[in-house]
């Protein structure tokens, strides 16, 4: 616990000092921004709810979620300091882990930066709190997803854009095209693409419901990825 | 301290290390030397538990590093070739949290940071980013890591690579202050250093141990007798027949020069006092003697071209290409 926390704490640090940390940030908060602005949210007997920016949020998280994770492990294997770590009795499951949780700090602090578009609409309307609440745990779930497969991508390879490319392009297929194909599709892969089509559950939670389907889908995908890359880790020192 | 029992370590089909036999007791200073390429790194990643041998066993101060890893790894100060640090940390904070990693709580983090701080010389660049440090700093910085908890068996692989030789003279009389509560084990390239510094020698080449001891056994091994020479005044036939009737003198030349002339016996060191006595009784004026012994770079060198395939580089035995193979690996 205590050497997941320390890795944990490095990695923020490493992400606050490093420019990466501030240019996800800043962009996922214009194009937020930019989103709330130009969806007239703010017209007159327009409902009050940041229903557009939710409704985005989830293609932007497949490429900036990838982005904070992409040097997590990848960094570590090329500079030599993963064997630093190991050789200084942190396992393979606390270095994963430590990772992952800096990853979902990050994540948080970044999503907390919307909350600013909740409050002007506060001042002016009277949002459904409930239902932004649920919104915001579906983001946080898939958000963690994300993140979880994102270390996963990073385990691979000691290549940060390679880590991004392996990271990102999986999630933006079930994001972007999962709705698309699924009609495409017949029986037993249609089940399939059905089961792991993100946006269903989000919906979900966008509508206020949280849903014991989509919190167990989201945490399960989160510790099987987890699980999978604290295997990789493991694997390269065998090898 | 260090127990190695017929260890290997394959990468593939690449031989890296093969049935090394070896033991560091408490205390002791053993530079671990061999041509690039050799195994050293290896060996040394297999005793700090970075990856698992493929056979054979190897213990840390008691503990396995198969078996009780973890329990091995607390008690192993480890310094790799590269000495990997995180550029964009100061070192106080770098070197804050290597001492969460050790388990040192908070005043006794403190207290170390002070004190290996002042050890390794980095205390004027405590609070500067690790990214803006020279080699030299650096090289310090990972040392100081090492040595943060305070363990009892350190690993240094390459402590000089990339020093000044000041900085050189320096860290080689840290470890010699070292010694007295750690065992260190050490490889380098710089052998008058390692000859200074370390008690014990072990030579690896190609995976294999090709000579291991003190530098007086190595000496032996290598079985060219110590010679003494000698630059004094005296007609050169007299001094090479009492020479030569000296005990222990298994052979002698001489050669005149300047009017001076140079004997070369091949004696034990201690024919010294019979021949300075001999050239006080014959009234022979001495300018110079002198043992002279095999350094061991000498040794080295020799225990390296003595192996049959000594002369081609490894990368053209058994296994071409795998040589880079393990490496790249090995850093990714």
């Amino acid at each position: 616990m205590r050497n997941t926390l320390a890795i944990m704490q490095r990695e923020l640090l490493s992400l606050f000092y490093s420019p990466i940390g501030y240019v996800v940030i800043a962009g996922f908060l214009v194009l937020t921004g930019v989103i709330m602005w130009r969806g007239e949210s703010f017209g007159p007997g327009k409902p009050a709810s940041l229903r557009d920016v939710f409704a985005f949020a989830p293609y932007l998280l497949t490429i900036v979620v990838p982005a904070i994770c992409m040097r997590s492990l990848s960094e570590e294997y090329r500079s030599g300091t993963f064997e630093s770590l190991i050789t200084a009795a942190v396992s393979d499951a606390q270095l994963v882990l430590g990772k992952y949780l800096a990853a979902m700090v990050f994540y948080t602090v970044m999503l907390a930066g919307t909350l600013v578009y909740l409050l002007l609409m506060m001042a002016y309307g009277s949002p459904d709190l409930g239902v932004a609440a649920a919104s915001y745990l579906g983001l946080l779930l898939v958000g963690s997803m994300f993140a979880s497969f994102g270390i996963l991508a990073s385990s691979l390879t000691r290549d940060q854009m390679v880590a991004w490319i392996l990271g990102a392009v999986p999630m933006m297929l079930l994001v972007w095209f999962a709705a698309a194909i699924v009609v495409e599709l017949q029986g037993g892969l249609r089940m399939f693409v059905q089961t792991i089509n993100i946006r269903r559950y989000l919906d979900l939670f966008y509508q206020g419901l949280v849903t014991l389907e989509g919190v167990v889908f989201f945490l399960a995908t989160t510790a099987l990825f987890l699980f999978l890359s604290i295997k990789v880790v493991e694997s390269r020192r065998w090898r | 301290m260090i127990e190695v029992r017929e260890l290997s370590k394959f990468y593939g089909s690449f031989r890296a290390v093969e049935n090394l036999t070896f033991s560091v007791g408490e205390g002791e200073v053993v530079g671990f030397l061999g041509p690039n390429g050799a195994g050293k790194t290896t060996t040394f990643r297999v005793l700090t538990c970075y990856h698992p041998a493929t056979s054979g066993t190897a213990s840390v101060a008691g503990h396995d590093v198969f078996a009780d890893s973890m329990r091995a790894r607390q008690q192993v100060g480890y310094l790799p070739e590269s000495v990997p640090l995180y550029p964009e940390m100061r070192v106080r904070e770098y070197l804050r949290f290597r001492g969460k990693l050790r388990g040192l709580d908070r005043p006794a983090r403190e207290r170390r940071i002070g004190e290996v701080a002042q050890r390794c010389w980095i205390r004027e660049v405590i609070d500067r980013p690790i990214g803006q440090l020279s080699k030299g700093y650096r090289q310090r910085v990972g040392l100081a890591d090492a040595l943060l908890h305070n363990p009892r068996v350190l690993i240094l692989d390459e402590p000089t690579v990339g020093l000044d030789p000041v900085q050189i003279r320096e860290t080689g009389e840290l470890i010699r202050e070292l010694a007295a509560n750690h065992t260190v084990m050490l490889s380098s390239h710089i052998l008058p250093q390692v000859e200074a510094t370390c008690q014990r020698m072990i030579i690896i080449h190609q995976g294999r141990i090709v000579a291991q001891g003190t530098l007086a056994e190595l000496q032996q091994q290598t079985g060219q007798p110590p010679r003494v020479s000698v630059m004094l005044q005296g007609p050169e036939k007299d001094v090479l027949a009492a020479a030569r009737s000296l005990p222990g003198v298994s052979e002698a030349q001489a050669a005149a020069r300047d009017g001076w002339t140079h004997v070369t016996l091949s004696a034990r060191p201690d024919v010294g006092e019979a021949l300075l006595a001999l050239c006080g009784a014959k009234g022979w004026k001495v300018r110079e003697l002198r043992h002279e012994e095999l350094r061991l770079e000498e040794i080295f060198v020799r225990c390296i071209m003595a192996q049959p395939d000594a002369a081609e580089p490894r990368s053209r035995s058994a296994e071409p290409r795998r040589k880079e193979k393990p490496k790249e690996k090995a850093h990714a």
